[in-house]
Parts: C-alpha cells; sequence; structure tokens
C-alpha cells in the first residue's frame, strides 16, 4: 500500500473526476484511477490523474448539459460499451426538433447580440432571455406529459383559438386593435404563442373539430385586427391546402382569405415600437454587425422546415406549414409595424416559437400516410398525440 | 455513424501503437507513454475509438494481490484497417516487450 501526499492527492483527483461523470462514462473514470493507482511513480501517478481530469472534464460537463437537451430532443446517448456515443450534429440532422430548438436558442442570441448594440434597456433583454428559459422549460414539460387516451388535438386547438377569441373581446385595446393581455406588467400577445402551435398541429391532425377552432381564430384575427396574424394564418393553410388538399384544409384555408382581407380593409395605424417593430431597417443603421446579426437570427427561424424537408419526407407538410408560418412572421415584421420574431424585443414570438416546436413530429412517430385524407385527416403518430393534448 | 473527418497526430499515434502490439491488450499508462500523449489526451480519444467500434475494452483482474484491476484495449478489425489507412508521421515508442526481446 504506497501513501504519501502526492498519492493521496492522485487519488482525489480521480475520485473528483468519477464523481464528474455521467454514469455513462464512468467505466472511464475508473479506468483513470486505476491505471493511476498502478504507477509506481507517485509524482508520475499524480501527472496522471491530474492531465485525466484535465482531458475528460470537459466531455464531463459537455455529457451532463447535453443530456437534458438529448432527452428533451428524444434523443438519447446511447452506451456503447460503457461509453457515451452522441454525434450532436448527426443526432440534429436526424431530428429536426432539435434543428428547431437550436435554431430558436441561436436567433434568440443573436437578438440580443442586437438589443445591446442598438442600446436596448436591459430589461428587455432579460424578457427574451427569460422567455427563451420558459419556452423550452415549457417545452421539456409539456413533452414528458403523458396523456394515454387523452382528449384529441382538435380539443386543443379549439381551446387555444378559444383563448385568442377572448384576448379579442376582452383583451387590451390600443388604438383600436386588441391583441395583448396585461400578466404581470408584460403585455403579451396570445395569437403570437399560440397561433404557430395551432398550425403545425393543425397540419397534423385535421378534423372538424380542429376545423372549427381554425374558424374560430380565423374570425378573431379579424376581430382584433391583426394582420401579421391573419397573414400567418393564411400563409400556413395556403401551404397545408396545397400539400394536404383535403376539404378540411381547404375549407380553413377559405376562412382565413376572408380574415386576411377583413384585416386589411381595416384600418391599422399602430406606429413601431422600438426594438420590437422595424429593426430590419433600423438595425443596419446602427451598425452592420446588428443588421447582419437581425437577418441571420430570422433565417434561422427557417431552418427546421427545411431540415424537416430533407430528412423526414412524410411529415414535410408539417415543416412546411411551419416554415410558413414563421416566413409569414418575418415578411409582417419586414413590411409593416408587426413584432420581428425572436430578433427583436418581446418573449411571445420567442414563447411561440418553442411551443411550435412541440408541435413538430417526434423521432419515435409513426410514419405519416402521404396524401391521407378522409373524416379525420391525421398526420399525427401515436406517440406525440399527449403532446397536443398536454396544450389543451 | 462514423465520421470521415482527418484523424489528428495523436489519434495516428495512438493506433499505431495499438496497431504494434498486434491484438495483444494494452493499457493506459502504457499506451500514453509509447504514444507520446498525455492521459488527457489519450481517454477521450480511447472513447471516441470505442464508441465508433474501432477499439474494445475489457477490465482485466490483477495477475497479483493488492494490484488494482486495469483496463485494457485493442483494435477491432475496423480498428485495424483504420489504423493502416492512417499511419503516424513518426515512429512510436519501442514497447518494454520488445525491449526486451532485442536487448
Amino acid at each position: 500500500m504506497r501513501g504519501g501526499l502526492r498519492r493521496k492527492l492522485a487519488d482525489l483527483v480521480c475520485r473528483a473526476l468519477q464523481a464528474t461523470l455521467p454514469p455513462s462514462m464512468r467505466s472511464w473514470g475508473w479506468a483513470v484511477r486505476c491505471e493511476a493507482a498502478d504507477i509506481e511513480d507517485d509524482t508520475e501517478a499524480l501527472l496522471f490523474a491530474l492531465d485525466g481530469l484535465r482531458g475528460l472534464l470537459p466531455r464531463a460537463i459537455a455529457a451532463r448539459l447535453f443530456h437534458p437537451v438529448a432527452r428533451l430532443i428524444g434523443s438519447d446517448a446511447h452506451p456503447i460499451g460503457g461509453s457515451t456515443t452522441m454525434n450532436p450534429h448527426a443526432a440534429a440532422m436526424l431530428r429536426p426538433r432539435a434543428v428547431g430548438i437550436a435554431c430558436a436558442i441561436g436567433a434568440v442570441m443573436l437578438g440580443l447580440l442586437y438589443l445591446a448594440m442598438a442600446g436596448a434597456p436591459a430589461l428587455y433583454m432579460l424578457v427574451n432571455g427569460g422567455a427563451l428559459a420558459l419556452g423550452l422549460t415549457m417545452l421539456a414539460l409539456l413533452d414528458r406529459t403523458v396523456v394515454a387516451g387523452s382528449r384529441p388535438a382538435g380539443g386543443a386547438i379549439l381551446v387555444m383559438a378559444g383563448a385568442i377569441l377572448l384576448t379579442a373581446l376582452l383583451g387590451t385595446r390600443v388604438e383600436g386593435a386588441a391583441r395583448w393581455v396585461s400578466l404581470g406588467g408584460l403585455s403579451i400577445q396570445p395569437s403570437l404563442i399560440l397561433l404557430p402551435v395551432m398550425l403545425v398541429a393543425y397540419a397534423r391532425t385535421r378534423d372538424a373539430v380542429a376545423t372549427a377552432g381554425m374558424v374560430i381564430v380565423a374570425a378573431a384575427l379579424a376581430l382584433q385586427p391583426d394582420r401579421a396574424m391573419a397573414g400567418m394564418l393564411m400563409a400556413g393553410l395556403a401551404v397545408l391546402a396545397v400539400m394536404r388538399p383535403d376539404r378540411h384544409a381547404l375549407a380553413a384555408l377559405g376562412v382565413s382569405i376572408a380574415a386576411f382581407a377583413v384585416t386589411c380593409l381595416r384600418p391599422d395605424t399602430l406606429p413601431a415600437v422600438p426594438y420590437v417593430d422595424q429593426i430590419y431597417y433600423e438595425s443596419f443603421a446602427i451598425h452592420a454587425a446588428a443588421g447582419a446579426a437581425v437577418l441571420g437570427g430570422s433565417a434561422l427561424l427557417l431552418l427546421p422546415a427545411v431540415a424537416g424537408w430533407v430528412r423526414e419526407p412524410a411529415n414535410r407538410a408539417a415543416y412546411q406549414v411551419f416554415g410558413a408560418a414563421w416566413g409569414a412572421a418575418i415578411a409582417a415584421a419586414a413590411l409593416g409595424n408587426y413584432p420581428t420574431p425572436l430578433v427583436g424585443y418581446g418573449g411571445s414570438a420567442i414563447l411561440g416559437y418553442a411551443l411550435s416546436l412541440l408541435a413538430l413530429p417526434r423521432p419515435d412517430a409513426a410514419p405519416a400516410a402521404a396524401g391521407s385524407q378522409g373524416r379525420s385527416a391525421s398526420d399525427t403518430g401515436p406517440s406525440d398525440r399527449h403532446l397536443l393534448a398536454g396544450l389543451a | 455513424m462514423t465520421r470521415a473527418r482527418a484523424l489528428s497526430p495523436h489519434a495516428r499515434m495512438v493506433l499505431a501503437v495499438l496497431l504494434e502490439s498486434r491484438g495483444e491488450w494494452s493499457h493506459g499508462y502504457e499506451l500514453a507513454r509509447r504514444a507520446d500523449v498525455k492521459s488527457g489526451t489519450l481517454y477521450p480519444l480511447l472513447i471516441r475509438l470505442e464508441a465508433q467500434g474501432y477499439l474494445e475494452a475489457e477490465w482485466q483482474q490483477p495477475s497479483e494481490g493488492g494490484r488494482p484491476p486495469r483496463h485494457a484495449y485493442r483494435l477491432t478489425a475496423s480498428g485495424v484497417r483504420l489504423a493502416l489507412d492512417n499511419p503516424p508521421d513518426r515512429v512510436p515508442v519501442a514497447s518494454d516487450r520488445r525491449r526486451e526481446a532485442t536487448a
């Protein structure tokens, strides 16, 4: 039995390494510890242990940080011979939802860069950062909500449509527009939070109840009025009607066109809000890097649609509706005084983006039947119905 | 899923040392010494090689009492191919075994 301070330190370092490593990698911690214990020279043993800690600690921390994300996106690291194997790039490309999470984080970060360069109040940056944390937490929690045999997605869409209708009737009114509700001193826009997830969910499950929900939300957006959100509704349903031309999608599209027409006819005199609206133009005036951050962040929002198109041909409708919805939000922000999603100040779009990722197909979902039609046109695999029910 | 990324000089050297062992089991300290890499470089490499199926690892019980068990490594068939396809830029340090045989 060898003693001495250096030997004890070596053992202590190895124990620290073992404590840091996640269970799937712990055998490698044992490997370093046993190897160090077998080295005759105490100094050599200590150096071996210290450098082992130096080399494995970043990997251990990364594995621990990545594990929750991996669980979130349904791509647990798989142990091979006691090792943790995860190629984040490969996992992400296989799972467009993971691309979406990365894009949300990236877009918000680029937005924070713009806000900082533009001299926005620190509170704005805190709100955006907090909304991202809240959105990802909601995504994780709702993703884990298992409600076996629970309410179908149509019910969830109907409930969300009711919430948007209530906003139109009872929400905070500014210059004739009623799009917001006040929560804890913050004005949030329920349509921007709920409409994207409704559209993606509707792309995957269309029945009479869900279609009724889409009709209600179209009416609500016309009432508010909100040209940007009505445009998002119309764009999403137009893409859906092209890719899945069943009677539900066509009926919903018809109503959404009417709603958008109403919003175009009604005046919209709301002025631009600093750091929220018109920032595609203003950001470049501040600095080219700020403009690039805003444009880059906006482009990121559409990447999941591209990844879904490439990786999941059976679920292309859902991904293209997702892309159309967020593309419409970006276009509205570029054309009028409407919020610039994720890169501008505002937590509603950040929450809405995170929630819309929830409705994208899960990796283990059953492949969709392309062109399925009938009384209930469903692209939803049995494993992710609970996600939609969890929203209701 | 394997990556087509080019191997680092350290990885090539570790592979060469393992290849020289000709199917015999090697241990971490010996590998680090012969490949002239530090343990902090060696173990992440071994983890990656094992995860990609180029390396097999096993625990070996000590031959004498009071000694710890050892984690031992050797190349799989695909690891041998990888090592042959990626020779190092320099020659690895000779093993104690070989030195004994040629003394």
